[in-house]
């Protein structure tokens, strides 16, 4: 590989402690995030893509840990650290100035005791980089411009409750991009506003990363928000990556059947069948250690050995992987079940 | 022969103080009619009016101005109970079926509360055999029924949330932003559930979302609102091929395009 990558996650696995037993909810995870690239990470509501991205930058919830796998940051490609085994404080200093989170409630990350332009100059001064109040005043108001804020000297003293949406996202956008980030992770940044918000938002993050050469993890439900920014994409199935690729390649040539289940589940204008086309059953609720592949009980290929083994990731050419049995090779008429 | 208007609204306005100043106004000026069996999308981002002028629809609010005409007579001016038999015709399936369940009552006897409310059936064992009606309607098992909703997933709630809003055969639903809490897959699956429904009980639905793909797959026509007001009705072919107003050309070229 002669990538420049910028993050590694390697083999990375998140447990849920529940009633003295642990719940594997990230199994296994690998992703590769080169520098100034826009990796995206889809799946359904409880998958794990949140437990991932917050295994970054160590913030996960008391009930959650890492039980195994590295978290790699390429300082420079030579400098190699795990954040994983890094000090508290370490990462402390990391997420922020090189590492930088916006979520997806603005109403909630904000505070609302405090002037926004001030919640951003804290930024700078908790992680001691600019000391002079004018000069870092002046910082902020810069950066509330950059990211799209009309009037930023009368919107720095404004209060998170005086902002729309669409605007309180872009202060926590300005406030993740202060300390230009290397990496900047979006967990559902554009869900909870508008349509014509959400194209602003997605255009803004682009333009940072292509500005400044950013990296960013775009963490989304959204197969839109994917296909419009994003560079390369992974695709989450319980607590698993079962494909990834080059966008474009994703989207024209999808192999796994839950990737394929999830795009010909959204609606399209102007090309809509009489129903939707979508995948069966439900998201299994217990995870016991199961031997098969996860998606088997969802999945139209009907196929002995995905109910016995569990696939491994397998290439498929163009940069493009996928964990299952039958993609590649279409389903072994002499191994069916005799369903058909 | 029934009249083909289903629903009429004139000249509806609702205004908001904001302070002892400043008033807002949520809704302006808005008549629209609601046919018999069409779907009726009404789109617009947040914060423009689109759930005040449901809950006006259906009198849940008072209007400042303009009147709603339900089957031909004016349901402006009436009194709460003068109302009730129309609350019966007029039902709602919220966006957030978590919070739209009660938390302490059993799946039966949330389907079963309108069914009682409206006394529709005097015999216990009638509502029984509707409840199990409702249920395949909305394909959920029977075993759930003696339930509570936290033991549903989010797309299961929706559906008992339908088979509530359905179960005295109101006339008009209204879906208030109903698919946009829950994930692509299951999202599906509810919107294919209510084009189903629509075409068996052909029912009247006023379909409130700012999601303009998922308007596209089941509306009939569709009311593009901004500030409070209307910019274009039209059915729905014609909105999606040739938008006329500004906005609504701005509102579709704003979605995230899937390329290919």
């Amino acid at each position: 590989m002669n990538k420049d990558l910028l993050l590694e996650i390697k083999d990375l696995t998140v447990s849920v402690k529940r009633k003295k037993e642990a719940v594997p909810v990230v199994r296994g995870v690998d992703i590769d995030i080169p520098r100034g690239g826009i990796v995206g990470l889809v799946g359904e509501s409880g998958c794990g893509k949140s437990m991932t991205a917050k295994s970054v930058n160590r913030i996960l919830p008391p009930f959650a840990e890492t039980t195994g796998g590295s978290i790699l940051w390429h300082d420079s490609p030579g400098e190699t650290t795990d954040l994983l085994k890094l000090k508290e404080k370490e990462i402390r200093k990391k997420c922020g100035t090189e590492i930088a989170m916006v979520f997806q409630e603005p109403m909630t990350s904000l505070n609302p005791m405090m002037r926004v332009g001030d919640q951003i100059r804290e930024v700078l001064k908790i992680h001691k980089i600019e000391k002079d109040p004018a000069v870092s005043k002046e910082r902020v108001v810069k950066m509330l411009g950059a990211v799209g804020i009309p009037q930023p000297e009368l919107r720095y003293n404004s209060w998170p409750h005086e902002l729309s949406g669409g605007m309180r996202q872009r202060v926590m956008i300005a406030m993740a991009m202060i300390c230009s980030p290397k990496l900047l992770i979006a967990d559902e940044a554009t869900t909870a506003v508008d349509v014509t918000i959400e194209a602003q938002i997605l255009d803004l993050i682009r333009d940072m990363c292509h500005a400044s050469h950013m990296s960013a993890l775009v963490i989304t439900h959204n197969m839109g928000v994917v296909s419009a920014i994003c560079d390369h994409v992974y695709v989450m199935y319980l607590g698993s990556i079962v494909e990834k690729a080059p966008v474009r390649e994703l989207f024209t040539n999808p192999l796994h059947p839950y990737t394929r289940g999830l795009l010909s589940s959204i609606p399209r204008i102007g090309n809509n069948p009489e129903y939707l086309e979508t995948i069966p059953g439900n998201i299994p609720v217990v995870r016991k250690p199961f031997s098969g592949c996860d998606f088997c009980m969802r999945c139209s290929d009907d196929v002995r050995k995905c109910f016995m083994e569990s696939p491994e990731m397998r290439e498929a050419g163009n940069d493009h992987y996928v964990r299952c049995h039958t993609a590649l090779t279409g389903p072994d008429p002499g191994e069916s079940k005799g369903t058909e | 022969m029934e009249e083909r208007v289903l629903l009429s609204a004139s000249h509806l306005c609702k205004k908001f103080r904001l302070d002892r100043k400043n008033s807002i106004y949520a809704v302006r000026d808005v008549s629209l009619d609601i046919y018999r069996g069409e779907t009726l999308a009404l789109v617009g981002e947040s914060g423009c009016g689109k759930s005040t002028l449901a809950r006006l629809l259906l009198r849940i609010i008072k209007a400042d101005e303009g009147s709603v005409l339900f089957e031909g007579r004016d349901i402006t001016g009436l009194s709460e109970k003068a109302l009730l038999p129309y609350r019966k015709e007029m039902q709602m399936v919220f966006q957030d079926p978590a919070s739209s369940l009660d938390p302490r009552m059993r799946i039966r006897d949330i389907i079963a509360e309108p069914l009682e409310t409206w006394r529709i059936y005097d015999d216990r064992r009638k509502i029984d055999d509707r409840i199990t009606e409702l249920l395949e309607m909305v394909e959920l098992n029977e075993d759930c029924l003696d339930r509570y909703p936290h033991q549903f997933s989010g797309g299961q709630k929706q559906r008992i949330g339908i088979a509530r809003a359905i179960a005295a055969e109101p006339k008009l639903i209204v879906c208030d932003e109903s698919v946009s809490a829950l994930d692509v897959c299951v999202q599906a699956q509810i919107l294919n559930l209510l084009k189903r429904l629509k075409d068996r009980l052909k029912l009247t639905c006023l379909f409130i979302s700012h999601d303009l793909s998922v308007v596209s797959f089941i509306a009939d026509r569709v009311c593009v609102m901004k500030n409070g007001a209307i910019c274009e009705m039209d059915a729905a072919e014609k909105i999606y091929a040739s938008p006329e107003h500004e906005y609504t050309k701005y509102l579709l070229s704003s979605i995230p395009k899937l390329i290919f």
